[in-house]
């Protein structure tokens, strides 16, 4: 479904974020990132959407290289990958609703969506994604009035809006209590499981990667480390991604 | 300084350093690594040279003759300060700090006796002319805004008269004579006239052809009013586009779009530095007197105001949901609209409506150069002695810009606290779109009278007055031979010591009142609480009348000059400073007073330990602010009387020289940007 090959990023100020790192993600497969921060995690996931371009490699989404695509191209692409972010990037004073409702932009007319017109099914789609995350009732209340949680609920319903086939979630769960974290992932977790959706999230804690992922690879100063299975990251593998000082700690 | 610093200075210099700066002032302090303070020294001390040299050839400043040698006496302050700093060295050396206060104070004494001379303070004008003062001030209590008629001859009936009047009909006595509002508050507010029908009402059948009808005839105010808002909206619009292109964020995405915004953000730099006052000296050459010349010059100097105001906002935004917005395939247009047009509307609207109010305070004086509104109104009746019409247009001038600032803070505080979602998809019931409707047509029908009253003129606008090409010609090639820079640069130093002398003496008179007019020293004692609102009324009435209205009275009370100009200054600085320490004397933090007090201390202990060191870091950072505004303020007063750069400026346009004007608005602005830039920056090293 989605293979990267050899992918380099050089940020404009010499920092070297990628270093040919090659991986392939099969369909329905829960695939989580590791690695320190500044490993390359967030850059890795931003060349997916093109976010931020890749300096060389390849990425292939379905047979189609990304990285040749057009303008209009990629955001054809990018309308059938989710997002999830850290920070959970809502527009602060807008309605819940109104946040979800941009998740389907990559859909509609410029013009009927400038002047806020969205069909009707697009609205029951709307309503039914805040279900989907149990916020129906916070439709009509400003994004900034939610809890952490809460929002980054609010994230996933605007992710789902797109009918993605891929979510990508840059540490969905970092700017949460430990409790919050589980519940995030286990809406991750069931539209992994139910809906087929494929999903690449990166994640701090080891035993959250143990407990949600069928899969693992991890950076380590942009570079591949480590490809496989969840338990297959030993205590000498650990060490290996985290450096030699690096205890291991859980999250509740 | 701690002691592991002072073990860094070698030894073996220090001694030096006491001679270093007794040959050049600072050096020694460059010497013990104290950079800044040394070249600070060294700079006050040429600066103060210069000015003292200055003074004493063009205004015989400190002239004393010392056994056939003239000089200035202001060179003994400068010894004691070139001496100071020698001491400084030696105290720095054994102590490793030293006090700066000997050295301000001899710096204080030679500027403000330059200050004091140079801008013609005469206090025994004050005295002398006294009576004529006494005149004014009566004419000034007692407006000309109703009259009496008894037995068919009509009176000013003011204040007292009115009083009287209400007095005997509440209490059924007999009195002689009607009152109406007088014709000079009917000039100044509007009137019902019999005038021949307008085409629209023919069209529309509802007047004949050729016939009168009554109609509303704006007033001097309502046209004010009208120059204020129309600008405010011309403005807003046009500053959107030109924000966007001086915001980084937004420009540094294309290719050669970091070369626009420094353009951008340099224009717009020196667009503000012009006053608006200014630029209609300009924009009469180009569309001719009248309103329309005052919108104009409103505008100009609004758009660019504004446009660095919501550059600064569009840099600030998150770029968190623009990346989501951005990853979920939406285009450049609907990224705009979801994640960038939510996150501005507010402040946006935040900043226009406080530019309204700026800009309805300014309507009110561009008069006095463009012609039109309530500024042409008080040069009119000035001119002819009319200080009772005068007093008319200063009270309602008063009553409405309180207003305006009433309103427009109570607004902005609405939209930036406002909490409720902006949610068009939720309520869409036939009430709101009514509701909605009303406030379209209400907008649409206010804006076609405010168009229509301001006479706005697209022609007009299109085709340049016959001098306006050789202005442009001119201003591009602008004389600076060193005649005319000379006197332009001695102005502007009158100038620069006008707006000193005037935020002094403001600062003096608002010391006192802004205790008074601070809430959390006032609230528990009645008396106290009526000073309270006493205080703050007089403070907010001063301060709505811009320093152009005053500078009439002061005219007639010391003469023309830069001393009339001066006092006029004062009164606004008061009236603003009083309005900013009294706010910094309501924020002050109650904790520490509560732990200085928990200590045992007493009253005054607590105010030296608790109160003055959270108060007087903002007190002087308002100070620095207010004599950077009483610059921009000082270089147009010359247009009423007042003196200074302004009074030059005005000459210059007036008999078409051009070239020479120019020198003047180059002048101006590199200071005004100057004065801007070191005042943002020391501000911003005391807080």
């Amino acid at each position: 479904m989605l293979k990267v090959e050899n992918l380099t990023k050089t940020y404009p100020n010499g920092t070297q974020a990628l270093k040919n790192v090659s991986f392939e993600v099969k369909a329905g497969e829960f695939l989580a990132v590791i690695g320190l921060s500044g490993s390359g995690k967030s850059t890795l996931l931003r060349c997916i959407n093109r976010l931020i371009e890749p300096t060389s490699g390849k990425i292939y989404w379905n047979g189609q290289d990304t990285t040749a695509a057009s303008n209009a191209g990629i955001r054809k692409i990018r309308r059938q990958i989710g997002m999830v972010f850290q920070q959970f990037n809502l527009v602060k004073r807008s309605s819940v609703f109104t946040n979800v409702m941009s998740g389907r932009l990559g859909y509609v007319n410029t013009l009927s969506s400038s002047l806020h017109i969205f069909s009707a099914e697009d609205r029951q789609r709307a309503m039914a994604s805040l279900e989907q995350v149990g916020l129906a009732n916070k439709a009509h209340v400003r994004a900034d009035s939610l809890s952490g949680g809460q929002q980054q609920r609010v994230g996933i319903a605007r992710a789902l809006m797109q009918s993605p086939n891929l979510i990508l979630a840059d540490e969905p769960v970092a700017s949460l209590d430990p409790v919050l974290a589980h519940s995030i992932l286990k809406y991750l977790e069931q539209l992994n499981k139910e809906r087929g959706i494929t999903v690449i999230c990166s994640l701090h804690f080891l035993d959250l990667v143990h407990r949600y992922a069928t899969s693992a690879i991890a950076l380590k100063d942009g570079e591949l480390v480590f490809q496989g299975l969840p338990k297959q990251i030993d205590d000498a593998q650990f060490k290996a991604i985290y450096g030699q000082e690096a205890e291991r700690v859980s999250a509740v | 300084m701690t002691t592991s610093e002072k073990s860094l200075i070698p030894s073996t210099n220090s001694s030096l350093s006491v001679f270093f700066s007794s040959i050049l002032p600072g050096l020694g302090q460059f010497f013990l690594k104290k950079r800044e303070r040394g070249l600070l020294i060294f700079l006050t001390s040429l600066v103060l040279a210069f000015l003292i040299y200055w003074s004493l050839d063009n205004q015989e400043v400190g002239k004393i003759n010392i056994g056939g040698l003239t000089t200035s006496w202001l060179w003994l302050p400068f010894i004691l300060f070139w001496a100071w700093n020698v001491v400084d060295v030696h105290v720095l050396r054994v102590h490793g700090r030293s006090t700066i206060l000997p050295g301000l104070l001899f710096v204080a004494i030679i500027i403000y006796v330059i200050a004091w001379q140079v801008t013609g303070v005469r206090l025994n004008r004050l005295v002398e002319r006294f009576d004529d003062a006494r005149i004014v001030a009566a004419n000034l209590l007692n407006p000309d805004m109703i009259t009496i008629s008894v037995r068919g001859e009509d009176k000013i009936c003011a204040w007292s008269c009115m009083y009287s009047y209400i007095g005997d009909k509440l209490e059924g006595r007999p009195r002689e004579g009607i009152i109406r509002p007088s014709d000079n508050l009917l000039r100044i507010i509007g009137s019902i006239k019999p005038l021949p029908a307008p085409e629209w009402q023919v069209n529309l059948g509802l007047a004949e052809p050729g016939s009168e009808v009554n109609t509303f005839v704006a007033g001097t105010m309502i046209e004010t009013i009208a120059m204020g808002l129309m600008a405010t909206l011309f403005s807003t619009i046009l500053a959107i586009p030109v924000s966007f292109l001086a915001a980084h964020n937004i420009m540094s995405r294309f290719p050669g779009g970091t070369v626009i915004y420094y353009a951008m953000r340099g224009i717009l730099n020196i667009v503000r530095a012009i006053d608006t006052i200014v630029w209609g000296l300009i924009v009469i050459v180009w569309v001719g007197l009248g309103s329309f010349a005052g919108v104009i010059a409103l505008t100009i100097h609004s758009v660019a105001a504004l446009g660095k105001l919501f550059s600064e906002e569009i840099e600030h935004i998150d770029a968190g949901p623009v990346e989501a917005v951005t990853a979920t395939g939406a285009n450049l247009i609907q990224t705009i609209r979801y994640a960038v047009v939510p996150q501005i509307v507010p402040s946006f609207l935040a900043y226009s409506l406080l530019r309204w109010d700026i800009n309805m305070r300014s309507a009110t004086v561009i008069g006095f150069v463009a012609g039109g509104g309530i500024g042409f109104f008080v040069v009119e009746t000035t001119r002819m002695g009319g200080y009772q019409q005068y007093a008319t247009a200063l009270w309602v001038v008063a009553i409405v810009i309180v207003l305006v600032d009433y309103i427009s803070s109570r607004w902005r505080e609405a939209i930036l606290n406002d909490q409720s979602p902006r949610d068009e998809t939720n309520q869409r019931s036939v009430f709101n779109a009514l509701r909605l409707a009303f406030y379209v047509i209400l907008g649409v029908a206010v804006f076609a009278y405010c168009w229509n009253i301001t006479e706005i003129s697209i022609r007009s606008l299109l085709d340049p007055g016959k001098n306006f090409g050789q202005l442009i010609l001119d201003f591009l090639n602008i004389d600076l031979t060193p005649a005319v820079v000379q006197v332009v640069v001695q102005q502007m130093l009158v100038t620069i010591f006008q707006a000193m002398l005037a935020t002094t003496l403001g600062a003096f008179l608002a010391l006192p009142v802004s205790f008074l007019a601070a809430k959390n020293l006032t609230g528990s004692n009645q008396l106290l609480g009526w000073l309270y609102y006493l205080a703050r009324g007089v403070l907010n009435i001063l301060r709505s009348i811009e320093a152009l209205l005053y500078v009439v009275i002061f005219v007639f009370w010391v003469g023309i000059g830069p001393f009339a100009g001066m006092l006029a200054l004062s009164i606004t600085s008061f009236a603003l400073i009083g309005k900013l320490f009294s706010e910094a004397i309501e924020n002050i933090d109650a904790g520490p007073i509560e732990a200085v007090i928990a200590t045992g201390a007493n009253r005054l202990q607590m105010i030296v330990y608790a109160v003055l060191p959270q108060i007087v870091p903002p007190f002087i950072s308002y100070l620095i602010y207010q004599w950077d505004i009483n610059v921009r303020m000082a270089t147009i007063i010359g247009f009423a009387g007042g003196g200074g750069i302004g009074l030059t400026l005005t000459t210059f346009f007036g008999s078409l020289q051009y070239h020479k004007a120019g020198t003047v608005v180059a002048v101006i602005v590199i200071v005004v940007a100057l004065m801007d830039f070191a005042s943002a920056k020391l501000r911003r090293a005391l807080v």
